[in-house]
């Protein structure tokens, strides 16, 4: 336990040696929720707005998420940077188990996550209303897992592409995949809609569907906007995708670096 | 979703005009990498004076630019579909000294700066308020019926005048009712005159008697 402190507070000190990278990326979060946001508000046809009430308040949780996301694949970078580095020899000398090694580096990555969230939660909490203390622990239990998850997703791809360009590259393709394809910039039933009429591909539906972006964004406005309604495939959803790549991060991670 | 029509057409034309905007800021980066690896020395030992120094890589950013978002900006003419020669020509033109004016935007920072991340971070801020404060993904109206700033600013916003050039010369000019695309012109070539002559005067001022240092 001592050891996974230890890389905690390594992980934690080398993410604030960007401070003033991560004010730009909040101002750049802020920027889309207090300019984009307010102006697609005017744009939203009056049926949808009917449904969302307001494309601020609903933007607002996805957002968060969006947020949440990219910080926690920041983690990825700084391992990826290691590799080529070599500093995963260092890493592996260090008197911990490989175990504790691989559980630090997904959870460091993940309460970053959090920690950088924070501030666009309160956001969201300041202009569309806070919830109860049970809703709040929830959000905030269902938020973790998810960064952990996508902490483990970064890992797993850092640890497997070479150079620092095939990691963006497939950072890119991972980030637009899951954003677009969820709930996080438009309604869920909106794409199901769609996938109806034969104008959006149905495997790209269930994809939306089964997003643990969609069900992190959902889950949020559910207890403050009151739409969509609550559903344990929510937290179910999530707790799968952590699961996945929380294990899949620690069991790539140490087999990859004790290999090269 | 939106209330506006073919809005598929108008984001598609936006979208070739921002992602200009961001490959065409590159080049700054690129100026960090050769100070890092001791080329910015070399380049001013060359024969050529600061002034063509400057105005050949304010060009070659902006044409580097332009050759990355070539592609898209065919997919952004096979959507819109058939266009008038004559004002796509023109607005091409504004394409280039709108690429040429970021570059030299990003140049100009760059030397200016001598930081690479506060580089990072400025033009990270720069660019999320310049392409959400501009026409490239919403009309002129909405922004200003969203705020009366917001829409003062996008009337002075290079990205505006570029992507209303850029529909106005595919055809799609119905959307974004521009009056006259004389004013947004001069408006593009007044952002490559600016960014250029102001690039020439700071990189001779801060690079001068003692390199990157």
């Amino acid at each position: 336990m001592k050891a996974i402190l230890h890389l905690l507070e390594h992980d934690f000190r080398n993410f604030f040696r960007y401070k003033w990278w991560l004010i730009g990326l909040i101002s750049m979060n802020l920027a889309d929720l207090f300019i984009m946001a307010i102006v697609y508000n005017q744009m939203i046809n009056p049926e949808i707005t009917e449904q969302i009430r307001s494309y601020f308040n609903f933007f607002a949780p996805g957002l968060t998420v969006t947020g949440l996301f990219a910080s926690a694949f920041m983690i990825g970078r700084e391992i990826n940077i290691e590799r080529r580095r070599e500093v995963h020899h260092y890493m592996l000398s260090l008197p911990m188990t490989r175990t504790e090694l691989a559980v630090g580096r997904v959870l460091s990555g993940g309460l970053r996550g959090i920690v950088y969230m924070s501030p666009l939660l309160l956001t969201c909490f300041v202009f569309l209303g806070f919830p109860t203390v049970e809703q709040f622990l929830l959000i905030l239990m269902v938020l973790l897992f998810l960064a952990m998850g996508i902490s483990g997703l970064s890992i797993s791809i850092a640890v497997s592409t070479t150079s620092l360009e095939k990691f963006i590259t497939a950072r890119g393709l991972v980030y637009y995949t899951l954003f677009f394809c969820s709930s996080v910039f438009y309604p869920i039933s909106l794409i199901q809609q769609l996938g109806q009429e034969g104008k959006f591909p149905m495997f790209l539906v269930r994809l939306a569907e089964v997003n643990p972006l969609s069900s992190a964004s959902d889950m949020i406005r559910s207890f403050l906007l009151g739409y969509p309604a609550f559903s344990l495939d929510m937290i179910f959803n999530v707790l799968v995708f952590s699961t996945v790549f929380t294990l899949s991060a620690a069991f790539v991670y140490i087999r990859i670096i004790e290999l090269k | 979703m939106l209330s506006v029509p073919d809005y598929f057409q108008y984001y598609v034309a936006g979208l070739s005009v921002m992602t200009l905007y961001s490959a065409a800021i590159f080049i700054g980066f690129d100026i960090y990498e050769e100070a890092e690896h001791g080329v910015f020395e070399y380049l001013l030992s060359l024969p050529v004076s600061r002034r063509q120094l400057v105005l050949g890589r304010s060009i070659g950013g902006g044409l580097r630019a332009f050759i990355y978002v070539g592609p898209l900006i065919g997919v952004a003419l096979y959507v819109i579909g058939a266009v008038n020669p004559v004002n796509f020509i023109t607005a091409l033109f504004a394409l280039f000294l709108f690429a040429f004016g970021v570059s030299g935007m990003s140049i100009t920072i760059a030397v200016m700066i001598k930081s690479s991340d506060r580089y990072d971070i400025l033009m990270g801020v720069l660019d999320a308020l310049i392409v959400r404060l501009s026409t490239a993904m919403y009309p002129l109206a909405f922004v200003q019926e969203a705020n009366p700033l917001y829409g003062w600013i996008a009337n002075f916003n290079p990205v505006t005048y570029t992507a209303d050039l850029f529909r106005w010369g595919t055809g799609i000019e119905a959307i974004i009712t521009l009056d006259n695309p004389l004013i947004p012109l001069l408006g593009v070539i007044a952002f490559f005159s600016f960014f250029t002559f102001v690039g020439i005067i700071i990189y001779e001022r801060r690079i001068e008697g003692g390199g990157w240092q």
